[in-house]
C-alpha cells in the first residue's frame, strides 16, 4: 500500500526536519531562499523588466531571481513575459529580458533534439587543448570555497550556503575550473546540479560547454578588472587576494592557451 | 474499477500547468518522492527543501517510492504526466510508458515556431522566435 507524506507544519523548521529525515544522506542546510507559488507570485509581482537591461550584468543589477521557480514550472516562461509586457508600454523597452527568457527556451530546445549533448562535448575545445588535457574531478579547495582566490570564494560559498548566484559569477567559476584549473567542464557542471536551486541540466550544462568553447566558437575568459567593475561593491576584488586574475587579456590568453597564441 | 491520474515532476509544479486541463475534472494528482531518482541526481537538502515546499502548496499527494512501482500499483487508467526536459526524468517517464497508458501534456509554449528547425547557435533561434516573443502567449493570435 502507498502512503501519503506529510504536507501542513507548524513553521518552515519543523518542514525542513522533516525533509532531512526523508533524506539523511542529503549535503547541507536549507537556503533562505523559499519554495512555492506564493513566494513565486511575490518575486514576479517585484521584477523591472525596464532597468533590467541596462543593470543585468552587475551583481547589485535587476535581475529577477525567478529562475528556481521557473525551473521547477512554478512560474512559465509564459506567464513571466506576459507579466513583463504588461509593465511596459512598448515591448522594444524590455528587449534585454524577453531575450533572457529566450536563452532559456534556447537551450530546452536545444536537450530536446539532442538529449546527449547533456553530457558529451558538442564540438571539440577550441582552446588548443583536447579533452583529455582536462582533469575529470573536481579540486576539493574549488568544491569547498577554498580556491585562494578572494573573489571567487565569496561566489562558491554563496553558491554553497542559498543556491543561486548571479549569471556573471556562474560564467566566472565556471571560466576559472575549465581554463584557469583545467577540469573537464563535466565536472563543473555536475557541481552547479547539485546546489543551484534552479540547477537545470539544459541551462546549466550547456552553458558550461558555452563557457568551455565546446558549445561556442570561443573559451570565455575574465580578468580581475571585470569583476571589479561588476562585483566590486559585493566582493573583495584587492590584487593581492585576486592574484591568479590580476592580469591584462593578452597575459591571460597567452598563459592559459599557450599552444593557441593570439589567434582568439 | 481504476481511474486516471496525474502523475506531477519537478520540473511542472503548478497547479496551472495543462496536464490539469488535459485531465478529467477531479482527477487525482500524485507526486512521487523517489529517493533513488534523488540520490542519482545528487542534488543537497537545499534543493530537496525547495521541492517539498513547493509540493505543499499543491493539491497533490506525496507519495514515498519508487515512481515505476508506486504508479504500479496505483494502476491508473490513464496517466497524464506533464512533458519534461531532463535526461533522467524523460527515461523514467519512457520507462513508466511501456508499463502504463500515458498521456504527456507539454507546458504552454514560449514562442510560435513555424517549422521545426535544427538550432546550434542562439541567434539561428532567435531569428526565428523574435516574431512572437514579444506578443502575449507568444502568439499572434492571442
Ligand atoms: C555556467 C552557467 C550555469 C548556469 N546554470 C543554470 C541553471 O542550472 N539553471 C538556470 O535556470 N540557468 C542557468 N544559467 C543561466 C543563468 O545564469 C540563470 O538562468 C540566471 O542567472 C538566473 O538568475 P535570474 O533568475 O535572476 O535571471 P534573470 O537575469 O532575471 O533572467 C530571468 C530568467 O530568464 C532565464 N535566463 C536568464 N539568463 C539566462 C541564460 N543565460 N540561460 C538560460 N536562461 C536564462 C532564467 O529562467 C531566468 O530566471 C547558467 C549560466 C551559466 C553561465
Amino acid at each position: 500500500m502507498t502512503s501519503t507524506l506529510q504536507t501542513c507544519f507548524d513553521d518552515r523548521d519543523s518542514l525542513i526536519a522533516y525533509v532531512k529525515k526523508l533524506a539523511p544522506w542529503a549535503d547541507g542546510a536549507a537556503s533562505q531562499i523559499q519554495g512555492g507559488r506564493l513566494k513565486a507570485e511575490m518575486r514576479l509581482a517585484a521584477i523591472n523588466p525596464i532597468k533590467y537591461g541596462g543593470s543585468r550584468n552587475f551583481g547589485d543589477g535587476h535581475v529577477t531571481r525567478l529562475s528556481p521557480y521557473i525551473h521547477h514550472g512554478v512560474l512559465s516562461l509564459n506567464e513571466v513575459r506576459n507579466h513583463a509586457l504588461s509593465q511596459c508600454s512598448q515591448p522594444v523597452q524590455i528587449t534585454k529580458f524577453i531575450q533572457e527568457l529566450a536563452w532559456r527556451d534556447f537551450w530546452q530546445l536545444v536537450l530536446r533534439a539532442h538529449p546527449h549533448w547533456a553530457w558529451a562535448d558538442v564540438e571539440p575545445y577550441k582552446t588548443g587543448f583536447s579533452a583529455q588535457d582536462y582533469a575529470d574531478a573536481l579540486p576539493a579547495d574549488i568544491a569547498e570555497g577554498k580556491t585562494g582566490v578572494a573573489c571567487l570564494d565569496a561566489f562558491i560559498n554563496e553558491l554553497i550556503e542559498t543556491g543561486y548566484i548571479h549569471n556573471h559569477a556562474r560564467m566566472y567559476l565556471a571560466s576559472y575550473v575549465v581554463h584557469y584549473r583545467r577540469v573537464k567542464w563535466q565536472a563543473g557542471a555536475r557541481w552547479f546540479l547539485q546546489h543551484l536551486l534552479d540547477g537545470d541540466i539544459a541551462s546549466n550544462n550547456l552553458s558550461w560547454q558555452w563557457v568551455a568553447s565546446t558549445f561556442s566558437n570561443k573559451p570565455y575568459i575574465f580578468n580581475l578588472e571585470n569583476v571589479e567593475r561588476y562585483f566590486g561593491k559585493l566582493v573583495d576584488t584587492s590584487p593581492a587576494l585576486n592574484q591568479p586574475l590580476h592580469a591584462t587579456y593578452e597575459t591571460l590568453q597567452l598563459g592559459l592557451f599557450p599552444n593557441l597564441g593570439m589567434t582568439l | 474499477m481504476s481511474k486516471p491520474l496525474i502523475l506531477l515532476h519537478q520540473e511542472a509544479l503548478r497547479r496551472t500547468h495543462p496536464v490539469f486541463d488535459a485531465a478529467p475534472a477531479e482527477t487525482k494528482a500524485i507526486y512521487v518522492w523517489d529517493d533513488a531518482f534523488f540520490k542519482d541526481a545528487n542534488y543537497s537538502l537545499k534543493r530537496l527543501v525547495f521541492v517539498y515546499e513547493t509540493l505543499c502548496e499543491l493539491p497533490v499527494d506525496i507519495i514515498r517510492g519508487g515512481t515505476l512501482e508506486t504508479v504500479l500499483q496505483l494502476a491508473p487508467s490513464l496517466l497524464y504526466i506533464p512533458a519534461a526536459n531532463n535526461p533522467l526524468l524523460i527515461s523514467l517517464i519512457d520507462s513508466i510508458k511501456k508499463e502504463v497508458p500515458a498521456k504527456i501534456v507539454e507546458d504552454e509554449p514560449f514562442v510560435t515556431l513555424q517549422r521545426k528547425t535544427e538550432f546550434r547557435r542562439f541567434f539561428q533561434y532567435w531569428n526565428k522566435a523574435e516574431k512572437t516573443a514579444f506578443l502575449l502567449d507568444g502568439s499572434e493570435d492571442a
